[in-house]
């Protein structure tokens, strides 16, 4: 399948062989911000045109952060997991136990003791998944779900008991709790302000989406960004990130090499749980100030998603949460700007229609052409996306640029496989 | 490996279903075990009365609450016996028809159902059981001779606050958050908007509805609430009606760091929110399901239970506005004002937005 697909890319012609080569010769963070600023210049033409001030501006990129993160760790939650082979679809569950352990701590002591509370819950969560799993060899997917139900009825139990009766809480929420703290960059925001209010094409925009992913930033936002970039170096740039990663690829070949395969695996699933815990906390204390029952609401799944989306790298699912919450913050802010992006998707399949056209890929190029038309149609003839549509903009735009990117998608080669020590030849 | 990852992706959706079963029968309290000792001195009545919670069941500071209410009254003032079930996220009606099955097979009579999606299952459910007297919260849609449809008229009392957050709003903007987009959550947006306009022809009207069905998460998530109240204090609203159950929260919170107005639900939530946000609570859309729940109770103690739609509305004090945060002092007249005139027949308020 994948390499079927990798087939037809054409040996290089004269001509198309000088950009690519120019533009391989770019660093990658250089070719990134490339894009980036592409992508941006074609999201301000269609600000400019359809007149939806939300795509750009500051208070939506606030709140694509705010809907990304959870998702995000939750993500990364599942990337240490499975880099050491272990899949783990508890994470929805440890993520419940997290808001819980925020909201039952952080109203009573604070937010940074709540903090540590749903870390604490979400490695109780990795603990058992790791005993069922690494130790016992249970199905990877069976004590997943069983810690998914465990996760729910557990903190329903522990809600009923601890939280009813607490000023403005109770069996199925918490009191609020106290708000953890924020920091802009000085001076920024003002000026950025102004900036952003000229409506000037492509300036404004940057100033908008800087303003908003610059001004009070919450501590835990940093925290969890810091942790994206950490997880990278640990996990790709030091002999532990190679031995664990070595679990999940070959764990045979690790242990004949000495590696404590079982101990890595446990302190990357420990680590997962602690990180799930942290999206629940993060969901309590900042996205939405109080600890209530359900209110994960599949972002656990969602986080998975975004780490397959990823390609299970950091830099991946960072991108894929993101997009999901740009999406998800958007379409929450403003039904027009939805309808914008329709446009957008318009854009986006000129562009391609483009590529696949000095590629010499007709058949592609076909598709995209008639999609970008239909968008496009879809766009002029109408004011407004049906509700329905709008609340599944995140879904929906996730999943397209999924089954667009699948293709080159590669797991950890052991992963979900169970191992035993000694069990290799 | 690939089938491990489809199984995973097969199974994540399966899960969910499964914390649905696998817990709803943990957190329902058996009957009285949160009063015991008040029944002591008041008349022990032989009724076993079976509840069964919609989504968020009791101690959801909102709409369910308001039904353990009524229950608690009627347990303390009867001596009923009661047993509470609830529902979860992303339930199927067969389930629905299950609890209700297993409220009957145990000998519980009369069942109150609390909500709308109840709707299809107590109607055929009810039918197998002629004996049993049942009562729906939120829905009319069954006409059977054993079924009481208790119903309100949201629209009234949400026109209500809609005039005095117009009489409220400085920048001429008012919101409404709705939880999840259904026909019984519209009706509090139509009442809403049309409260609204006729206080202030020009106002403007935001609106957005969480989810929707058939995800019911709407009701349940608060940072979708503070996410989407945030959006619409940034855009030059300054008071919001959120008709969201336990995604007002979230709400408060937005209107709290916005320094502007919400307007809560259901119950008067000036009086259940936490005091940190309490402040910003203008007033409440009442819905007196605890006085439905109780007088259903109470007409089959008495013996003679009721049947057909009764109608909770403003003319028999059903549905209202709280008037407990003083700072709502200054627009009252007003509000009663058109009380009066929806009770005259002078208006008639929308039911579809």
């Amino acid at each position: 399948m994948t390499t079927q697909l990798q087939v037809p890319s054409p040996p290089p012609v004269g001509a198309v062989q000088e950009p690519t080569s120019r533009l391989a010769r770019l660093a990658t963070w250089q070719k990134l911000l490339m894009y980036g600023l592409a992508f941006l210049a074609l999201l301000s033409l269609v600000r400019v045109v359809s007149g939806a001030a939300q795509l750009t501006s500051s208070g939506t990129a606030e709140a694509a952060l705010i809907a990304a993160i959870p998702i995000g760790l939750a993500g990364l939650a599942g990337l240490w997991s499975e880099r050491a082979g272990v899949v783990n679809i508890g994470l929805e569950g440890m993520m419940i136990l997290g808001t819980f352990g925020a909201g039952w701590i952080g109203w009573q002591y604070g937010p940074w003791p709540g903090v540590v509370a749903a870390i604490g819950f979400g490695v109780f969560g990795g603990l058992i998944h790791a005993v069922a799993t690494v130790t016992f060899g249970v199905d990877h997917i069976v004590s997943g779900v069983a810690i998914n139900i465990l996760g729910l009825g557990i903190t329903q139990y522990l809600a009923g008991t601890f939280l009813t009766g607490t000023p403005g809480g109770g069996s199925k929420q918490s009191p609020p709790i106290a708000n953890i703290g924020s920091v802009s960059v000085p001076g920024l925001p003002n000026a950025l302000e102004s900036i952003e209010d000229r409506q000037w094409f492509f300036v404004s925009d940057l100033a908008g989406i800087v303003r908003g992913l610059t001004t009070s930033v919450n501590y835990l936002t940093i925290i969890a960004i810091v942790l994206v970039i950490a997880t990278f170096f640990v996990l790709w740039r030091t002999p532990f990130g190679l031995r664990l990663r070595s679990c999940g690829e070959a764990p045979y070949a690790a242990e004949s090499l000495g590696v404590n395969v079982y101990l890595y695996k446990y302190v990357a699933v420990l680590i997962s749980g602690a990180l799930s815990g942290l999206g629940g906390a993060y969901l309590a204390i900042v996205a939405a100030s109080n600890y209530r029952d359900g209110q994960t609401a599949g972002r656990g799944f969602i986080g998975l998603a975004a780490m397959i989306f990823g390609n299970w790298r950091p830099g991946g699912l960072a991108a894929g949460a993101g997009l999901f919450g740009y999406t998800d913050g958007l379409q929450l802010r403003d039904n027009t700007a939805v309808h914008a992006l329709l446009l957008l998707a318009a854009l986006l399949c000129l562009v391609g229609l483009v590529v696949l056209l000095i590629r010499r890929r007709w058949f592609g190029a076909l598709l995209t052409a008639i999609f970008g038309a239909g968008a496009l149609i879809w766009y002029l003839g109408t004011d407004t996306l049906p509700p329905q549509l709008t609340s599944a903009t995140p879904y929906v735009t996730t999943l397209v640029v999924l089954a667009l990117a699948s293709q080159r998608l590669r797991m950890p080669k052991a992963d979900g496989l169970i191992y035993r020590r000694g069990a290799g030849h | 490996m690939r089938n491990a990852l489809k199984i995973a992706t097969a199974l994540a959706a399966g899960a969910l279903v499964l914390a649905g079963c696998g817990s709803s029968s943990t957190p329902a309290t058996p009957g009285g075990s949160e009063n015991p000792s008040e029944t002591s001195s008041a008349p022990t009545s032989d009724l076993k009365v079976g509840l069964a919670y919609d989504i968020g069941g009791r101690g959801d500071q909102s709409f369910n609450d308001a039904a353990a209410r009524g229950l608690d009254k009627a347990k303390d003032e009867f001596g009923v016996q009661a047993q509470e079930l609830e529902a979860q996220n992303g339930e199927t009606d067969a389930q629905k028809e299950e609890r209700l099955r297993t409220l009957a097979d145990g000998g519980y009579n009369p069942i109150v159902a609390i909500g709308f999606a109840y709707s299809g299952p107590v109607g055929k459910v009810a039918k197998e059981y002629p004996d049993v007297n049942f009562a729906i919260v939120d829905d009319a849609a069954n006409d059977l001779p054993n079924l009481a449809n208790l119903v309100f008229a949201e629209n009234e009392g949400s026109f209500l606050v809609g005039v005095i957050a117009a009489e409220a709003s400085k920048s001429g903007n008012v919101g409404f958050i709705g939880g999840v987009n259904v026909p019984l959550i519209q009706k509090f947006q139509a009442g809403f908007d049309a409260g609204a306009k006729a206080q202030n022809s020009s106002i403007k009207l935001q609106d957005k509805y969480l989810t929707e069905p058939p995800d019911f998460g709407g009701f349940n998530d608060p940072a979708k609430g503070k996410t989407t109240a945030k959006g619409m204090y940034d855009k030059g609203t300054d008071v919001v009606f959120a008709a969201a159950g336990g995604s007002g929260s979230g709400v408060f919170e937005a209107a709290k760091a916005a320094g502007a107005w919400a307007i809560g639900v259901d119950s008067d939530q000036y009086l259940t929110a936490a005091p940190a946000v309490k402040d910003v609570i203008l007033t409440s859309m009442i819905k007196k399901v605890d006085v439905a729940v109780y007088d259903f109770i109470k007409s089959v103690v008495d013996g003679s239970p009721l049947t057909g739609t009764t109608t909770f509305d403003l003319k028999n004090d059903g549905v209202g506005y709280s008037t407990s945060n003083p700072a709502v002092e200054p627009y009252t007249a007003k509000a009663d004002e058109f009380a009066q005139k929806i009770i005259s027949g002078e208006i008639t308020v929308p039911t579809t937005p």
